[in-house]
């Protein structure tokens, strides 16, 4: 466990280090130049911070749907733990990725936010998981609370994949990716990056992937630790 | 059969304790008319193109459900008549009736809409008929099933009215979205291939909806 | 010296991007440390 924390450690660091300074060429000589999209530029570098934050969000909302469906399954309350928690990050990187995402915006289109089909189905999750938190803190009992819950969030996870990765696909708009986009659907996936800066990008991916996973681990101990205690006052 | 049998007298209750009261009935339609008074108000003299008159009818719709269709378990709550209905009937028994029930009330208010809005609208010409039934055919049917498990969920909270629509909101928003697409293009007098992705998108949602509900219901309603 | 910054821009944005992934770093490692000493106490009773 405690190496994976450092390793998340040092990689964001990379990453950090790696995405803010290789410079940008319009044709890279080495290694250790980007090339320069004449579209992008600079605000390309956003892609390092950006998707690993959006990819983290869906790891996090598909992590819930897997331990409500273990709690309606086994009854054990620490599923139910595990459940909230993987969704409280779930939201954390989602808003991260929003937040980056109109910022690159502001930059690339003119405005901070356009209701893109991409950035409305953002939305549309941030405020499905919006309800979860909301169904939660209106009902009482611990176990009640814990079934319905572990309901919504597979009902909730299951549309997270659609609205990351199909829906923007498929109604056209301004975001890369999109219906239309003379650059392909999948950038990363259609190999269209250089090597070096898909070894920074994957740097990033992982070291995210890490990190989520020690936060999500700091999480759940801190909620079992709570209630524990709860339990022990009784 | 006895299956059957069950959904039956469930949907069947329902209708019976409806015409009793008409107190869903009366809220609904009075809930429409008050939206559409604040709607002429508004919009006395101003020319309302195709987009504005589709978004503001699946606006009335949606509200107007989200004020009625939480009762169909909120009032079996108030009640108290929650035990009786699960030594009654199996779970899915339970849910079909009730999803059939909703569905009944909501192509009501819809069809209740629509004649409103043709009467009082006089740009309200819809010229593809096919497409425009078709619409609000799914629509309405898509909004009842998930309302129905919606209502569900949230019959054991608090707060449930706030709660009912901060819940349905994100889960109908694709469908609202679609649907208000689909209407705007039926008032302009869309060809029928034209909008053959929105009726694969509306399906889909009613497949998926109606089956992730039917396969979890058991969990929501058992204790 | 307003030079020096305007020139090295972008090392700036670097160092203080560093500067708040090791704030949360440390954050994170303060965090862990006190619920390990939290549930060590649990065992112990």
């Amino acid at each position: 466990m405690n190496s994976l924390k450092v390793l998340s450690i040092i990689l964001i660091a990379f990453t950090i280090f790696a995405g803010i300074t290789v410079p940008m060429a319009p044709q890279p000589q080495s290694i250790f130049e980007f090339p320069d999209i004449p579209g992008l530029g600079e605000t390309a570098r956003i892609i390092f911070f950006h998707v690993p934050a959006a990819w983290v969000s869906v790891l996090g909302f598909l992590i819930s749907l897997y331990f409500g469906f273990k709690y309606l399954r086994t009854k054990e309350y620490n599923y139910d733990i595990k459940s909230v928690s993987a969704a409280g990050l779930g939201m954390l990187f989602c808003v991260l990725a929003m937040v980056t995402g109109s910022l690159w915006a502001k930059f690339a289109w003119g405005s901070f936010w356009n209701w893109d089909p991409r950035e409305t189905s953002i939305f549309i999750l941030l405020l499905i998981y919006g309800a979860y938190f909301a169904l939660r803190s209106a009902l009482g009992s611990d176990e009640i609370r814990a079934r319905l819950s572990a309901v919504y969030a597979i009902l909730a996870g299951l549309t997270a994949p659609f609205f990351i990765f199909i829906m923007p696909r498929v109604i056209g708009g301004l975001h890369p990716g999109a219906e239309g986009d003379s650059s392909g659907s999948i950038p990363i996936a259609q190999l269209k990056m250089p090597l070096n800066m898909y070894i920074v990008f994957f740097t990033g991916l992982v070291g995210f992937t890490l990190l989520f996973i020690w936060l999500l681990n700091v999480r759940i101990r801190a909620v079992s630790v709570e209630h524990q205690l709860l339990i022990k006052d009784q | 059969m006895n299956y059957l049998f069950a959904i039956w007298a469930i949907v069947a209750k329902d209708v019976r304790s409806e015409l009793r009261l008409r107190y869903a009935l009366n809220a609904l339609l009075m809930f429409v008319v008050t939206s559409l008074a604040v709607i002429i108000i508004a919009f006395q003299d101003s020319e309302l193109n195709p987009e504005i008159l589709s978004a503001l009818f699946w606006i009335v719709i949606f509200f107007t459900a989200m004020s009625g269709l939480s009762r169909i378990f909120v009032s079996e709550e108030e009640r108290g008549t929650i035990l009786v209905l699960q030594l009654v009937a199996s779970p899915s028994a339970v849910y079909f009736g009730k999803l059939i029930f909703n569905c009944g009330l909501t192509l009501f208010l819809s069809s209740a809409v629509t004649l409103l809005y043709v009467i009082v609208f006089p740009t309200f010409v819809i010229q593809s008929l096919v497409i425009f039934i078709c619409t609000v055919f799914l629509g309405s049917l898509g909004f009842a099933s998930a309302s129905t498990m919606i209502a569900a969920i949230i019959a054991k909270a608090q707060a449930k009215s706030t709660l009912y629509t901060v819940l349905a909101f994100p889960v109908l928003a694709p469908l609202l979205i679609t649907v208000i697409y689909a209407t705007a293009l039926s008032i302009q007098g869309d060809i029928w291939s034209n909008s053959i992705p929105q009726f694969q998108i509306m399906i889909g949602y009613l497949c998926v909806v109606v089956g992730f509900s039917f396969l979890m219901f058991d969990y929501v309603w058992k204790d | 010296m307003s030079e020096f910054l305007s020139q090295n821009q972008l090392y700036i944005v670097l160092i203080v991007t560093l500067f708040i992934w090791i704030g949360i770093v440390l954050y994170l490692v303060r965090l862990d440390r006190k619920i390990s000493r939290l549930e060590e106490q649990f065992k112990e009773d």
